[in-house]
């Protein structure tokens, strides 16, 4: 779709970009990534030549684009800058009109088309179409950038980091719904960023920049998963090739449980419970493999005070065995609503207990860790 | 009062004439400026390097003194309206050229980059963007302009144009306090309407969206 041959831009003796070569495929989402001054922004305004390549050749569609006039082509190429950049001078619907009215599409299609996308982002046409950009909020201005770059329905979309500017509830809103539109339209497109979360939320393949050149090229897993060199697993993150996705539950459990035999009687289980400071106890046979729970609930009756733990405990208990993945762990608790989850061996010994503090204990080394990077 | 009263009841007919003359001269003067330093304004806004020339030339015509660039233009155009119109046509290009010429300049270089981006040629992108939100602060150039030149208009009958300002200079030869008087009011009002007028006018041509004042909160909000 979009091919660099050793494209080349230099400046004087200072090459921003040096013989660059990629493919974007088509249909594809690009992320170009790096520290600022790496020449993602160069490398992404070289594709509808508001920059222009010092050498080398920039393919669009198999066509150099150096051969086609510049207006035209840019045309074809939606564009949405950081900055926004909507004219103040025109109503939101003369805005997202821009590329057709220049393309000459009649008064009819146009609206239409106005219409459409503004019920595609969820803004009502009636209340939006005549507003001014300064009567928008920051979210919503940029949601009309969007539509501004898709209303000729360009195959190809440059972005310059669009939601660098937004705050971080909005920016997150407007990355699903870009995630959203993507897999509705699927264009190509190709977005410049320097925030890793905003490339791992959108990639399909990341480029990850460094002094004009690319350093790593992948999906946004196998770059967390084989990162090329430091630079590259400095700028992802230490903590993301540690997360809990690869921890296992055994490291996060608690050890000892409060157990109990299967011979014991209510009143005794509420006695232990008291003096444990616990609200369930475990019921284990020989000392070792796991029959089932008793909540303190089960105990608040009479007659089950009377009855052994056997007869007591519920045996349907969702358990995980000590070798899963942590992340399975806080999945059921969180999907199932429990408070807490057994661990067991093969044999349904057991292990250990995670619990939605141990998950939070988890999460937050997690989060402190990240911390520390920074 | 009865001196004034008098003078306005003997002399109407010739006030009226002079009135009619300051304005032509003066309107006319700044037309003819505004025609070309706005397509000039519009020009150097995009070479700076000639521009800075051009505006320094446009400015020093300012620092001259006007009694004595109306004598300057004596010998080589003569007396009459002619000379006086060169003059404060030189005199009016500077506010308006330097208006135009930054009211372009400072357009949020977002705006260019969206356009040009959005693929609008030069054309497109000064009479569709630059010029739209620029033209108020080419308008304020335009007012500026004109009230002053309207005062200045006043000189112009030291070389024989005519307008308010023979009354008053008469005024002044023959001690006439009130025909000096007779003269000042008329101007001091010209120059008053005009700059209250283009100020309207220049609130007018604001796009909406440029207007100060209107929220920018959260879409539910309505206006």
């Amino acid at each position: 779709m979009i091919r660099f041959e050793g494209v080349l831009k230099a400046y004087g003796s200072l090459e921003v970009v040096k013989k660059l070569d990629l493919h974007v495929l088509e249909g594809e989402f690009l992320v170009l990534i790096g520290p600022s001054g790496c020449g993602k922004t160069t490398t992404l305004k070289m594709i509808n030549r508001l920059i222009e390549p010092t050498s080398g050749k920039i393919l669009v569609n198999g066509q150099n684009i150096m051969e086609m006039n510049p207006v035209t082509l840019r045309r074809k190429i939606g564009y949405v800058i950081q900055q926004i950049g909507l004219f103040p001078n025109m109503t939101i619907m003369d805005n997202v009109d821009l590329v057709p009215r220049l393309l000459g599409w009649d008064r009819e299609k146009r609206i239409n088309r106005v219409y459409e996308l503004l019920e595609l982002v969820g803004m009502d046409p009636e209340v939006y179409a005549n507003r001014y950009p300064n009567e928008l909020s920051g979210g919503q201005q940029q949601r009309i950038g969007v539509l501004r770059a898709l209303a000729a329905g360009p195959s190809i979309i440059l972005m310059d980091e669009p939601f660098g500017a937004l705050d971080p509830i909005t920016r997150e809103n407007l990355q699903d719904e870009l995630k959203n539109l993507q897999s509705k339209l699927n264009k190509t497109i190709v977005f410049v960023t320097h925030d890793m979360d905003e490339a791992m939320k959108l990639a399909d393949r990341i480029a990850i920049m460094k002094d004009g050149e690319i350093i790593q090229l992948g999906s946004p897993e196998s770059i967390l998963r084989n990162p090329s060199d430091d630079f590259v697993l400095e700028f992802i993150g230490k903590h993301r090739v540690n997360s809990c996705e690869l921890e296992k539950v055994e490291s996060i459990m608690k050890t000892n449980p409060v157990t109990t035999d299967p011979d014991r009687k209510g009143t005794e289980m509420l006695a232990l419970m008291k003096r444990k400071g616990v609200n369930t106890v475990l019921v284990v046979k020989n000392d070792k493999q796991l029959i089932g729970v008793v909540t303190i609930e089960k105990l608040d009756n009479k007659q089950n005070l009377t009855y052994k733990a056997e007869y007591l405990a519920d045996t349907g208990l969702p358990v995980i065995t000590a070798g899963s993945p942590a992340r399975e762990a806080f999945d059921l608790l969180v999907s199932q609503k429990l408070e807490y989850l057994p661990v067991v061996d093969q044999n349904r010994g057991l292990l250990g207990l995670v619990t939605r503090t141990s998950m939070v204990n988890a999460l937050a080394s997690v989060v402190w860790g990240e911390e520390e990077l920074s | 009062m009865s001196p004034l009263l008098d003078l306005l009841l003997l002399r109407w007919p010739e006030l009226l004439t002079a009135t009619w003359q300051h304005i032509y001269i003066s309107l006319g003067s700044v037309a003819l400026g505004a025609l070309l330093a706005v397509p000039l304004g519009i020009w150097l806004s995009t070479r700076e390097h000639i521009s800075r020339m051009v505006l320094g030339v446009v400015g020093t015509i300012q620092t001259i003194p006007s009694l004595a660039f109306f004598g300057f233009v004596l010998p080589i155009l003569g007396i009459g309206i002619l000379p006086a119109m060169s003059v404060l046509f030189l005199y009016s290009l500077l506010p308006i050229l330097r208006n135009t010429y930054t009211g372009i300049r400072e357009v949020d270089p977002a705006l260019i980059e969206a356009g040009r981006g959005m693929g609008m040629n030069s054309r497109q992108l000064l009479f569709m963007v630059k010029l739209p939100v620029a033209l108020p602060v080419i308008m304020a150039g335009i007012r500026i302009s004109t009230v002053y030149i309207i005062s200045w208009t006043t000189i112009a009958a030291l070389i024989g144009a005519g307008g308010l300002g023979d009354l008053i200079w008469g005024g002044m030869n023959v001690y006439d306090i009130w025909l000096i008087v007779a003269g000042t009011i008329p101007a001091a009002l010209l120059a008053l309407l005009a700059g209250f007028t283009l100020g309207r006018l220049e609130k007018t041509v604001t796009p909406r969206g440029l207007k100060a004042g209107y929220t920018s909160g959260e879409g539910e909000f309505n206006i």
